[in-house]
């Protein structure tokens, strides 16, 4: 391989799996080479709450999609999630300098660092700021405002922000490895970006990643992200509501709720029962499928109000024509969209990935990886737009140094 | 989660950012894939440190070389004007002579001298065997000198009593010399029997000279009262018959054979002379030793007794000389 490529890693630390894509980037293309899945330990909801656990079956993933791929990873894009990740919405608002009322670029710096700078409880850092459309004179101006004239330039921002010890737990899992984070991806829009179209985004739409422990959701607007959020309420609440029912072990009811479980009750009649194994070993036992799909979509349906509820005056069926996308592990269940459309009033339908995409990661558990390889490249880019990578002798030491 | 304020001419400093956690952890915390790769990493800064030193180093050694010869022109020092010469010989010249040989105008820079004319020059004098010119921006120039060192005096063609000689080095050069003690000079034996180069001619070496040399350091070192003794060496019959003629100020010949070992001739003679030193009668006046084994010796003519003078071998004035007898020849066979 050319040392002028770069082997980027999507990293994606979940509650039950540990997700990692290799990405060969050449500037211009991406090419996904390598991938390694490792079922998560230590990791509850997000956050990592048993540091060798969570490096052991980290490192494992990292090592086999390494070993896939045939190459070694230079950085490491991880997609963030977990409860205490937080969002606000602050705006601001400027007076354009010029005489002839032509906004500049310090106009526009002016107006964005206004924006941006609201202060944060302590201990609580920035993960990402969502910049939400320019405004002139009240005008939406989808793009750069810059050269438009007007008298008064407005831009808003939805800061999320989350703990700092929490953050770093998860870097450091990377970092045991010996590896660097270059950007941190907030899940919700990372999968979002893979499973929506720019247009979809631009008339609004609303994207859900049911994972196992927690649901990351993000409202497009405009083009751009709204509004995100993270609830801890994931697969294994359902889980857990099954095993509580019907006095089930956790994998016993696991594998129940892959079986029968429903987003919505669909079985008429009462008295169907079905096996818990089916092969009529000794503790095999038959169950009510009616009960099983009562109790998975009472959760269920639970789970997308709480969405509802958190969403509040931004989630409107009228802004939000593309309907509500789902993905992740969790939106499998059978009806989840039909569920998800009787509550949001809005179609909704399973996220796909792109036809572009290759056969075997088009599972809604690689939607999050995938995009974490996409969105994060376009995000480096943005924030370094000057850093080209340098190729031959003296970029090669220069990356060696730099890495230290 | 929300909440909006808009804001307007204050502006916070930024809240900390994610990209603000330190990343770094301490090697425990790591996998054992992690501390192998910080130490492959270190491996390989360290290998890149040292192929960076040794390009660097290889690229300074190219240019002193180059600059040494003189092929490379700084750049910055085009205009310098020289300053300082600055001079290091094995010998005697000394910065005045090398102001005076090599006349530098006075505005003269750095980059305008021709140093391969001003080379030409130093070695033109004859007493630098080599030189070495270096610009030392940014105003000087360095010059290295390897010098000759005489052996013997030659007679300038036409030159008085008082006259300088010249100079006769190992190698055959002659060349005058600049800067020795005359005491030094005074010592050296004459050189006879070759022609001295023109006042305008380019000093052509002298054929034998370094066998010349090789006899006289010989002497030197071994018999000191012989090389003192000796107050002309005549090469004419090097070339011919193998022969070097030392004529000592008593006016003894001796003569060393060019093919024998030095040492043992001189050894001989010295062996002879002591012989000689202890008959006060016999008056040695010719030594050959280029014979081999054997040495002739040619004893001075006895003058003819004069009755009722004193015995002397001075002549007695207004008496006519009687006719001296034969001198006898001596055969000798000394291992």
């Amino acid at each position: 391989m050319s040392s002028s490529h770069t082997f980027i890693g999507a990293v994606e630390i979940g509650t039950s799996k540990v997700s990692v894509l290799v990405g060969q980037h050449t500037g211009r293309e991406l090419a996904i080479i390598g991938r390694g899945e490792c079922p998560a330990s230590g990791v509850i909801k997000g956050t990592v709450v048993d540091y060798k656990a969570a490096s052991d079956c980290t490192h494992a993933a990292v090592e086999q999609a390494e070993r896939d791929a045939g190459e070694r990873i230079d950085f490491v894009f991880l997609a963030q999630t977990g409860s205490h990740l937080e969002g606000f919405y602050n705006e601001a608002s400027a007076s354009v300098k010029a005489a002839d009322n032509m906004i500049d670029r310090d106009d526009i710096r002016t107006v964005c660092e206004l924006a941006m700078s609201k202060e944060l409880p302590a201990g609580r850092v920035v993960v990402r700021h969502l910049r939400r459309p320019f405004r002139v004179d009240g005008r939406l101006v989808p793009t750069s405002p810059e050269n438009l004239v007007g008298q008064r330039l407005e831009v808003g921002y939805w800061t999320v922000h989350g703990q700092e010890q929490r953050l770093a737990d998860n870097m450091h899992v990377i970092r045991g490895f010996n590896l660097e984070v270059r950007e941190l991806v907030l899940s919700s829009l990372a999968s979002g970006h893979m499973v929506t179209t720019p247009e979809e985004r631009q008339h609004g739409v609303l994207v859900l990643d049911i994972g196992a422990g927690t649901t990351d959701y993000v409202l497009y607007r405009d083009g751009a992200p709204h509004t995100t959020g993270v609830l801890a309420i994931g697969g294994t609440h359902l889980t857990n509501d099954l095993g509580v029912g019907l006095r089930l072990t956790h994998s016993q009811a696991e594998k129940l709720k892959l079986r029968f479980g429903r987003a919505l009750p669909h079985t008429r009649d009462k008295a169907e029962k079905v096996w818990l194994d089916g092969n009529y070993s000794i503790g095999d036992r038959q169950f009510p499928r009616h009960t099983i799909e009562q109790v998975t979509s009472a959760r269920f349906w639970e789970l997308l109000e709480v969405v509802r509820r958190k969403l509040g005056n931004a989630f409107s069926p009228e802004t939000c024509p593309g309907g509500v996308v789902l993905t992740g592990g969790t939106a499998k269940l059978p009806g989840a969209a039909e569920c998800a459309g009787k509550i949001f009033g809005i179609p909704a339908h399973l996220g796909e990935t792109p036809a572009w995409i290759a056969q075997d990661l088009r599972d809604p558990g690689y939607h999050t990886a995938l995009g974490l390889l996409y969105y994060g490249i376009n995000s480096h880019a943005e924030r370094a737009p000057s850093g080209r990578r340098r190729a031959g002798f003296l970029g090669s030491i220069g990356r060696l140094f730099s890495s230290t | 989660m929300g909440g909006c304020a808009l804001k307007e001419a204050t502006t916070n400093p930024l809240a900390r950012s994610w990209r603000d956690i330190p990343q770094n952890v301490k090697p425990r915390a790591m996998s054992r894939e992690g501390r192998r790769r910080v130490k492959l990493r270190a491996l390989r800064i360290a290998a890149a440190a040292g192929v960076i030193g040794l390009a660097g180093w290889g690229a300074w050694e190219v240019t002193a070389a180059l600059r040494s010869q003189g092929g490379l022109p700084g750049a910055a020092g085009g205009a310098a004007p020289v300053r300082e010469l600055s001079l290091s010989t094995d010998g005697v010249l000394d910065k005045a002579w090398l102001a005076r040989t090599l006349a530098l105008p006075p505005d003269a820079s750095l980059m305008d001298l021709d140093l391969e004319g001003l080379r030409a020059r130093l070695l033109a004098s004859g007493q630098a065997r080599s030189a070495a010119i270096v610009r030392k921006f940014p105003s000087t120039l360095a010059v290295s000198l390897s010098e000759r060192s005489p052996v013997a005096r030659l007679a300038a063609p036409g030159a008085g009593p008082g006259d300088p000689a010249l100079l006769v080095a190992r190698d055959g050069v002659s060349y005058q010399g600049t800067g020795y003690d005359p005491a030094m000079t005074g010592s050296l034996p004459w050189l006879v029997g070759e022609s001295a180069p023109g006042p305008g001619g380019r000093p052509a070496p002298i054929p034998g000279m370094g066998t010349v040399a090789e006899l006289l350091s010989r002497a030197q070192l071994e018999a000191g009262p012989i090389y003192r003794s000796w107050k002309s060496i005549d090469v004419s019959r090097l070339e011919t018959d193998g022969e070097i003629v030392a004529l000592t100020r008593d006016g003894l010949r001796e003569t060393f054979g060019a093919q024998e070992d030095f040492y043992r001739q001189l050894a001989k003679l010295d062996l002879l002379l002591d012989a000689a030193a202890g008959k006060p009668g016999e008056v040695i006046r010719d030594i050959n030793l280029s014979l081999g084994g054997q040495v002739s010796v040619a004893l001075a003519p006895v003058p003819a007794p004069v009755p009722g003078a004193a015995p002397g071998p001075a002549s007695v004035s207004g008496n006519p000389p009687s006719a001296p007898s034969p001198a006898p020849v001596l055969q000798f066979h000394i291992n």
